[in-house]
């Protein structure tokens, strides 16, 4: 498999406190990776900076071997998609949160009515379909950005803490996703504390411990 | 002026409205004509200028804010003495005869309208949830979809801001004096009509624009009011 993500000498500060130093780390297309460590370690920041949602003080992050700048940037914003620990979900419907997305890839409209259908299925959130999210508990609504990122078949899904807010039910559903993601060939990466992801077998671990990042 | 007079003149101002006073409806046909096309030029300039400095990272970023909510208490007369200089006819823009028509108006109440439109806006993307931004981003959104889904999430805001910025422009009469020159019929609006009228000892046209204006601020209080409860999340 080839590297889809290079991290070179990639230094993040926060003011004068250095949060994590990586002098090399690679991800490889179709591999999935679980990232562990304390709070506070950076495990946000690094999903937020392969998202290029974040900078860094030094170094590069390279993607499908271009350095990530300007002219990449919007590229690499289509191909990744970064679900928040709590996630945000815009003050309309359900369904118009899902399909957010796939509008601005300018996908056709009865396309984008299916695929909004396949994942509000694939979600179990039928019976919320009408119901403002403001509204929705903190499970629902991490399902429902699960469905909105996983409506894109996107080949890069970066989860931070994705079963934190999550019942029995939901949080199998989560996993589930991951397994699916993989099989699906995806670049996966699960910034979590959850024993039954970091254990699944087919999943490759890094951990993030004092500015430093292991690979197990 | 004795009860009786107040009285007199509220039933005659009523009667004026009711009656369809050529007159009184002109001024405030001027009246609206004027504040409205001065907030659909300021409009979309002080929403990109207030979403620019709240969400923007650049030099002169922060003396910018403290000039725009300076210039929220700059006084109407001085923004129009500064336009009547420019636009008189010996002043650098007196080529384009705009003393004393409605276009100067419009452009005060614009130059007045846009601080208020700007620092509500900036107040409120300043206020809204960084998750919002990097949700439109990392579905795909480019930098400006990204900006109109953060506006369209504060919609509430930026509303209340057009209704505060209408509530300025209307009721001013600095300005609207100073460019506009009151002129019955051409630049002649609400509030330049009542300071007129009052000091004539014509009560009742006064007490009737006053009503209007009134009626309008209490209309604009109204969907602010409104806004702010839709707005509570």
């Amino acid at each position: 498999m080839s590297a889809l993500f290079v991290i070179e000498q990639f230094v993040k500060r926060f003011e004068s406190r250095e949060l994590f130093s990586i002098p090399k780390l690679e991800l490889e297309r179709g591999a999935s990776y679980v990232l562990t460590g304390d709070n506070g370690a950076g495990k946000t920041t690094l999903l937020k900076a392969l998202a290029g949602l974040e900078s860094a003080q030094f170094g590069a992050i390279q993607y499908q071997g271009r350095e990530v700048g300007a002219d990449v940037l919007g590229e690499l914003r289509r191909d990744v998609v970064y679900v928040h620990q709590h996630p945000y979900l815009f003050d309309t419907t359900i369904a118009a949160n899902i399909a957010y997305g796939l509008k601005l890839r300018g996908i056709v409209a009865n396309e984008i009515k299916r695929r909004v259908e396949t994942a509000i299925e694939w979600a179990k959130l039928g019976e919320f379909r009408d119901t403002p999210p403001l509204r929705l508990s903190g499970g629902e609504k991490q399902r429902v950005a699960l469905a909105r990122a996983w409506v894109l078949q996107a080949p890069v899904m970066l989860f931070d803490e994705p079963t934190a807010n999550l019942d029995h039910a939901s949080r199998d559903r989560v996993i589930e996703l991951i397994e699916q993601a993989v099989s699906d060939n995806n670049c996966v990466v699960v910034a979590c504390h959850d024993q039954e992801i970091i254990s699944l077998p087919h999943v490759r671990r890094l951990h993030l411990e004092r500015g430093m990042i292991s690979s197990q | 002026m004795t009860d009786t007079t107040i009285w007199d003149a509220t039933r005659a101002a009523f009667g004026l409205l009711i009656s369809g006073d050529t007159e009184l409806w002109r001024t405030i046909f001027i009246s609206l004509r004027v504040s409205i096309i001065a907030l659909v030029i300021a409009t979309p300039f002080a929403i990109w200028c207030g979403y620019v400095l709240a969400t923007g990272r650049f030099r002169c970023r922060r003396p910018l804010i403290v000039l725009l909510q300076s210039m929220l208490s700059f006084p109407t007369v001085v923004v129009g003495l500064i336009l009547y200089l420019l636009f008189t006819r010996r002043g650098p823009l007196g080529d384009f005869h705009l003393l004393f028509t409605q276009d100067a108006m419009i452009i005060g109440q614009a130059l007045i309208a846009f601080p208020v439109l700007a620092a509500f806006t900036l107040a409120a993307v300043q206020g809204a949830d960084s998750r919002i931004r990097e949700t439109a981003l990392s579905l795909g959104a480019n930098r400006w979809q990204a900006a109109l889904t953060l506006l369209r999430e504060v919609r509430f805001g930026v509303t209340a801001s057009v209704l505060n910025g209408f509530g300025r422009v209307i009721s001013e009469v600095g300005c609207a004096m100073m460019v506009g020159g009151n002129i019955a019929g051409v630049t002649r609006n609400i509030p330049t009509a009542i300071a007129l009228e009052t000091s004539k000892g014509e009560f009742a046209q006064g007490i009737a624009l006053g009503a209007v204006l009134l009626i309008l601020a209490l209309g604009i209080n109204i969907m602010l009011s409104s806004l702010q409860g839709r707005g509570v999340k």
